[in-house]
């Protein structure tokens, strides 16, 4: 590679990051708090720098990511390793909120509750504003199955929020 | 819901700091070289020259548990289908290893020993205590070279004409990154990207910058801080003939880029551990200046070789072997009984290093045993496959292993009951994270798919008793359970308020038990660890105390009481001279007996 290609795919990075260095730093805050949000969107640029040539130029934002899906999650082994703890992991991913209105709090302790596919879903549907081909390009799964699993993963959230709301058992079920 | 859901989401307002953030991206993709100070994960010591590539720092990336205190019994490893020979070593496993001739050299991960062993015999000819903390070794004008990582790295000349270290040399300030026997002389890179050329007779001929990859088609490759590209670097020194056109090389002290070169078929392969994205293999072909990528493989590629035609890659995550024919890119999975380290050739056969029971073993390829199918890939987890083996007509037998190990634990154990009769399958779920529900629906779904149905005998590990127990609730076709060392209830919690000083419980304890019912009257035996056996290893006992040990030890053996309670026809069984998790390795004997008596007990 000539030294003039690595200017060519300086600018191209260049680029991807002002682009969407924004929307990929909130992706890891909502998943990780403030304490690594940054860590993590700096790997995912570096994952990105180093395979730059394999962006997606029609829709360069679902191939980021679908890097920063990879980098959360290895962040997450990284901590279980350390501490292991699931229900930190669920509880950490609202740090950075000042005190939420009490339908936020239950709604977030629901979310917590869902099965790790589920929250992720949503959040990348409602939070981070992904299309549908997005988000089936993230997760690695077929378009048509994103209505399906999004669907039934509002169906669980709401009914995990009716059941925080009436106090039922159910709600005692440990997190995913 | 939608609209709520929207406007909780707490990181709407939220914006990065543009400039710190760009910096922290630019100092990782920019920097070539260490920070200073920080411990790599990878070391991507002792690449001898065409014959070893090997990573050496598995202790930190492997588990965070010692080996056994006992010396476990390898004599079944010799059953596993595909395993000819076995070389027993000092438990701690190997560390990296390095052949000439027909003597392979190897360095024990933890104990500071050189062993010298016989390629042909399968011997284990002479061991050498070595007065430092070694990461690799390399073999070459005459010498055995050792990187020490003690005295802010060194590099040791070991005689072996006189069995001891006549030559230590520093290397710049930072522990060996890379070595390489190449052009008559030793080449080091420590981890400040310091490449040093060293003659045999110990004169440091040339200090340099760079980063040493290997070895290939009469080149050495090192990454090139200027550009972080890997470029060749040729027998008279000189640099940069051949450029590599891959960034791969830029960051490894993040575990990521490119861990290794070797040669094979007139082009260069590269295996490249970053972690995000698995591992992948690519290929570099000099005639063309074109490099493809051969995709991302498994989980925690460690080192590669050639042989027969094929490129052979150990994963010590899911103790696999793999092969990947370099002309048609197919890929075979082959099961390997333990935590697989180094690859390479020795006396025209393969040999494989496992970590973890430390052993040297020489694989038939031809007799090795296909990984079993895939049968659920999902959440992004590493695969989860079943391997199933023996009788078809006969008694089943589950095999549900602890979190952070693959089936390949299993190996003796699995064989040995193979051979009697039963049908036996494996579960194989090396990702910790996966909650014990889900480990439990993945047997179930695994099971369904292979048209295996009950009635089954039920063993499970450690912490794989969770969701072992899962597994069994409300079912009707369980046989008999065997629960071998399960994990106490609560012991995470107990861990880290007896020792809130240490940097938490080991991460097998991090699963929290799971509600599950008990097993009514269904046959049950528990086979605990030796109850004399200290909790974890010397080195543990020296961090936290003998009495912490003895304290941790007491709780796990109490534990051991409840799982009895769970039938009303249970037993308990002591497994004498068997470390705390290490009942498998140490007892494999034991567990096989256990199986028998539970499946035949009415």
């Amino acid at each position: 590679m000539s030294k003039s290609n690595v200017v060519e795919l300086g600018a191209e990075f260049d680029s991807l990051f002002q682009l969407h260095h924004d929307a990929v730093y909130r992706y890891c805050l909502r998943r990780l708090g403030t304490l690594d949000a940054e860590d993590a969107a700096a790997e995912v640029f570096t994952v990105a720098w180093r395979r730059l040539k394999e962006a997606r130029a029609d829709n360069n934002r679902a191939w980021l990511f679908a890097i920063a899906y990879r980098v959360i999650g290895n962040h997450y082994r990284s901590r279980r390793r350390r501490r292991g703890l699931v229900a930190r992991l669920a509880g950490v991913a609202y740090e950075p909120l000042a005190e939420p209105p009490l339908e936020f709090e239950i709604l977030h302790r629901a979310l917590a509750e869902l099965r790790p596919t589920d929250r992720e879903l949503l959040q990348l549907s409602s939070w981070d504003g992904l299309t549908r081909i997005e988000i089936a390009h993230v997760l690695g799964i077929k378009e048509n199955a994103v209505d399906q699993r999004l669907h039934r993963a509002r169906s669980r959230l709401k009914a995990r929020i009716d059941s925080l709301n009436t106090g039922s058992p159910e709600t005692k079920e440990a997190p995913a | 819901m939608i609209d709520l859901l929207e406007r909780a989401d707490p990181a709407r307002d939220a914006n990065p700091d543009f400039i710190r953030l760009r910096a922290k991206v630019d100092e990782r993709i920019h920097r070539p070289t260490a920070k200073p100070g920080i411990r790599r994960p990878w070391l991507n010591a002792a690449i001898a020259f065409g014959a070893v590539s090997a990573i050496v720092a598995l202790v930190a990336i492997l588990r965070l548990q010692q080996p056994s205190i006992y010396a476990p019994r390898l004599d079944g490893l010799g059953e596993v289908p595909g395993i000819e020979d076995v070389v027993k070593l000092a438990s701690g496993g190997v560390q990296t290893a390095a052949v000439d001739g027909d003597t392979i050299w190897v360095v024990t991960a933890l104990a500071n020993l050189l062993q010298r062993i016989s390629a042909v015999s399968g011997d284990l000819e002479m061991t050498y205590a070595i007065d430092s903390h070694v990461e690799g070794v390399v073999v070459g004008g005459g010498y055995v070279w050792l990187l020490g990582y003690d005295n802010g790295g060194e590099v040791l000349r070991f005689d072996s004409s006189l069995g001891n270290v006549d030559l230590r040399l520093p290397l710049g300030g930072a522990p060996a990154h890379g070595a390489v026997w190449f052009a008559d002389n030793l080449w080091v890179s420590n981890d400040q990207g310091q490449l040093q050329r060293i003659s045999a007779n110990g004169e440091i001929l040339e200090t340099s910058v760079g980063e040493l990859k290997g070895a290939g088609l009469g080149y050495l490759w090192v990454n090139d801080p200027s550009t972080g590209l890997i470029s060749s670097v040729a027998t008279d020194g000189t640099r940069g003939e051949i450029v590599i056109p891959t960034f791969e090389g830029l960051d490894t002290m993040s575990g990521n880029g490119v861990r290794s070169v070797i040669e094979a078929g007139g082009r260069l392969w590269l295996l490249d551990g970053d972690f995000p994205w698995g591992t992948n293999l690519s290929v570099f072909d000099p005639a063309t200046g074109e490099l493809e990528s051969f995709g991302g493989t498994t989980f925690g590629l460690l080192a590669i070789v050639e042989f027969e035609g094929s490129l052979w890659v150990t994963s010590h995550t899911d103790h696999l072997l793999i092969r990947v024919d370099p002309e048609t890119g197919e890929v075979t999975r082959f099961s390997v009984p333990g935590k697989a380290g180094g690859v390479f050739v020795a006396d025209s056969s393969l040999w494989v290093s496992l970590y973890h029971p430390g052993s040297l073993v020489r694989v038939d390829p031809a007799a090795l045993l296909e990984a079993g199918d895939i049968v659920v890939d999902d959440w992004d987890r590493f695969p989860h496959r079943l391997l199933c083996t023996g009788d078809p007509a006969g008694p089943r037998v589950i095999l549900e292993p602890n979190s952070w190990i693959d089936y390949g634990s299993w190996s003796v154990i699995q064989a040995q009951l193979s051979a009697q009769g039963f049908l036996v399958c494996a579960n194989g779920f090396v990702d910790g994270d996966a909650t014990p529900a889900e480990r439990a629906a993945a047997l179930d779904e695994g099971l369904t798919e292979a048209g295996i149905s009950g009635p089954y005998v039920l063993v499970a590990a450690v912490d794989g008793v969770h969701s072992a127990r899962l597994f069994a609730e409300g079912r009707s076709d369980i046989a008999g359970v065997v629960l071998v060392d399960p994990i106490p209830i609560g012991f995470g919690d107990f861990y880290d308020e007896l020792l809130p000083d240490l940097d938490g419980h080991p991460p097998w304890a991090d699963l929290e038990e799971t509600v599950a019912g008990d097993l009514g009257d269904t046959p049950l035996l528990v086979i605990g660890h030796d109850p004399t056996a200290v909790f974890l290893s010397r080195k543990f006992i020296e961090g936290a105390g003998a009495e912490a040990a003895t304290t941790l030890n007491r709780y796990w053996r109490e534990g051991l009481e409840f799982y009895s309670g769970l039938s009303t026809n249970s037993r308990p069984l002591e497994a004498e001279k068997t470390g705390l998790d290490y009942v498998l390795w140490d007892r494999p004997d034991l567990v096989v007996e256990a199986v028998i008596e539970v499946s035949t007990n009415p």
